[in-house]
């Protein structure tokens, strides 16, 4: 984990104009044909595979994290005084914890408290985020000017230390760790939307809504909003990769989730002390969750980007 | 008058632009503290504090004042230098005296990770540009996807499971074993301290401490290297003095080594500043699990111990270090790059 999401895959800067040329073809397509229709023209490429990969893996997760109350082989806080820190075999696939608790039921139980968080997390710095990069780049001028260097002032700390503080003061808990971490990727929200903004508003079509009367709220929400929306999955899935690793940090450090509930980066705090005694599997398991989550979510957002960025090119040539 | 280099001009007017910076860092540190809606001191008594005890606290931190007034009181004290003292964790010593105490614990990882991260983000990112759509490209790219997801503190589990309490190769966790002594802080920095001493026992011991820490925090980091360099380096090798190096006769190796590989590595001090962020946030995962007594545990220590002052002293210390290394960064940019128009 390193804290920030990668700004060089979200083509910070004015990005490549978009809209004039995509009319005819796209358009017929709406909004998700718009999103969809490049991944299944890609599906033999190495973008392509990537993209599909990452998307099972993101599916699987959220199949496992509301199944778990089926799928669980036990029930994940059942204290088993007979079976403490007993080693994966059959009936325990991935082994007991010290209080003899079945480590694959808590790892499928932490799924739901990894995804709540992260949706949490990056559902509200969307909702934040998003409308005030499209107000700051329509309206420009000195309101964009503070905005901008507010949000990059923020974007240049450390988030998980910003995280740390926030969650410190909100207190534990999946909301409220879901809360602080939002703080993270407003700015990243901000500055892409804005960005966009700011290379759309040049457009001719916007200029002739204008001058044809059109109100700025419908210009930014009619014209603007629909071109910006297809920078959302790129960041989506690098915020969200990025939101689960923080989440599991803060609990790792003893901020986030409180012990008895299912959590991956509280158990593997948990499991950190049992590690001297060659006890693996407390630890190995819920880290590999982590990693292969987020590995599937930046997967997929390095296949939509690489999808998304040349098919902006397209549209412009 | 000789007309001052425009580069002199560019370093002045960057320089100047970090004061603003940093205000508003201040500022957004202050906001998030006390505008967040929950009581800071509350949070930090854990919501079981004596009320006249919270009240006190609150008094003596001048927490009863209107924020504006608060708000001035902050900045002015920041910019003198004072933190003001630690409240629960080191009752009355100055927070700033333990800040810059484990400061080195912190900087030391920092250095050794950033050097693990470049070496291998720069070999593996080479590689990968150079043989750019083969599968060594493809499993590289990979490389760089996983590496930089990497759970941090899983990883530093994994490595102390295996080089530590299995192989038993490299000390599991701390600074130092236990009868090492500590050698004469000069700079801080064990390793340093010890080649000064001429103790090259404690170096070695240092070393061996430091091994799985910057591997950890320095492989994470390296993710973001590799793919920078790598698409740096397929851009390099399409350029039109690569073409020419290879049009005049010049072996494919030596165009690579000579020619591409230096341009390749321009951004590297660019990637060095963007990652700062991510070498604080992972050196505080980093020195938690592996024990080393660095700001990043410090911090940790405060926010369970509920020490305002601490918690809001160490936010502000990195907040000027960030803007700190940002300006180093441009500045060394401006240097290194002539491409560069001010």
């Amino acid at each position: 984990m390193a804290g920030k999401p990668i700004p060089s895959d979200v083509a910070i800067g004015p990005g490549p104009a978009i809209g004039a040329a995509i009319l005819p073809p796209a358009m017929r397509r709406g909004i998700l044909g718009r999103v969809f229709w490049p991944l299944i023209e890609e599906r033999r490429t190495l973008t392509g595979i990537m993209t599909f990969v990452g998307l099972g893996f993101l599916v699987a997760f959220v199949v496992i994290a509301l199944t778990a109350p089926l799928i669980s082989p036990y029930d994940p806080l059942a204290i088993n005084s007979s079976e403490l820190l007993s080693a994966p075999s059959g009936s325990h696939l991935m082994g007991t914890d010290h209080l003899g608790r079945d480590v694959l039921s808590r790892v499928f139980w932490g799924a739901r408290t990894s995804l709540l968080i992260m949706a949490i997390g990056v559902l509200v710095a969307l909702v934040v985020g998003v409308p005030i990069g499209l107000t700051s780049g329509y309206l420009g001028g000195l309101v964009d000017r503070v905005l901008v260097l507010v949000m990059d002032s923020i974007y240049s700390f450390p988030g998980l230390l910003l995280a740390m503080a926030l969650a410190a003061i909100l207190g534990r808990g999946v909301v409220n760790i879901g809360i602080a971490i939002t703080v993270i990727y407003v700015p990243l929200y901000f500055r892409v939307v804005r960005n966009h903004v700011v290379a759309v508003k040049q457009e001719l079509f916007v200029e002739a809504a204008r001058a044809l009367g059109a109100r700025p709220g419908s210009v930014i929400v009619r014209y603007i909003t629909f071109n910006v929306i297809s920078s959302i999955p790129v960041i989506f899935s690098i915020s969200a990769a990025d939101a689960i690793l923080t989440a599991a940090g803060l609990s790792f450090i003893g901020l986030g989730i409180d012990p008895p509930i299912p959590d991956w980066g509280a158990d593997l705090a948990t499991a950190q002390q049992w590690l001297p005694n060659d006890i693996w599997w407390t630890s190995f398991f819920p880290g590999f969750m982590i990693l292969l989550l987020t590995v599937g979510l930046s997967m997929l957002g390095e296949g939509i980007n690489d999808i998304v960025n040349p098919l902006l090119r397209r549209t412009k040539a | 008058m000789a007309r001052a280099s425009p580069l002199l001009l560019y370093v002045i007017t960057r320089a100047l632009l970090a004061v603003p910076m940093l205000v508003i860092l201040l500022t957004a540190v202050f906001v998030i503290l006390r505008l967040i809606p929950g009581d800071p001191i509350q949070a930090l008594f854990g919501g079981r504090g004596n009320p006249s005890v919270v009240a006190a606290a609150r008094a003596q931190l001048g927490l009863d004042r209107p924020l504006i007034v608060q708000y001035f009181d902050y900045l002015g004290r920041v910019f003198t230098g004072n933190f003001g003292q630690s409240l629960t964790l080191y009752p009355g010593q100055s927070v700033m005296h333990w800040i810059l105490l484990v400061f080195p614990a912190t900087l030391e990882l920092a250095l050794y990770s950033m050097i693990v991260a470049a070496v291998v983000g720069i070999l593996t990112g080479v590689v990968a540009g150079r043989y750019r759509g083969t599968p060594v490209d493809v499993t590289l790219r990979m490389y760089g996807i996983v590496i930089w997801v990497i759970p941090i503190f899983w990883l530093a589990l994994m490595l102390q499971l295996t080089f530590a309490i299995g192989l038993r190769w490299l000390p599991p966790n701390g600074r130092l074993s236990p009868l090492t002594p500590v050698p004469t802080p000069r700079t801080g920095l064990y390793t340093i301290d010890s080649l000064l001493m001429g103790r090259y026992d404690i170096f070695i011991d240092a070393v061996r401490h430091l091994i799985l820490p910057s591997l950890t925090l320095g492989l994470v980091l390296s993710g973001f290297f590799t793919r920078i360099v790598r698409v740096n380096m397929m851009q390099t090798l399409q350029s039109d003095f690569v073409e020419a190096a290879r049009a005049r006769g010049i072996r494919e190796r030596s165009v690579i080594y000579r020619h591409a590989f230096k341009n390749a590595l321009i951004p590297v001090v660019t990637v060095i500043g963007l990652q700062f962020a991510a070498l604080l946030g992972g050196a505080i995962l980093t020195e938690t699990t592996f024990s080393l007594n660095g700001v990043g545990q410090l911090l940790v220590r405060a926010i369970i111990a509920g020490d305002y002052t601490m918690v809001q002293g160490i936010i502000v210390f990195y907040a000027i270090l960030v803007i700190f290394v940002s300006l180093a960064v441009d500045i060394a940019n401006a240097f290194i790059d002539p491409r560069i128009k001010y």
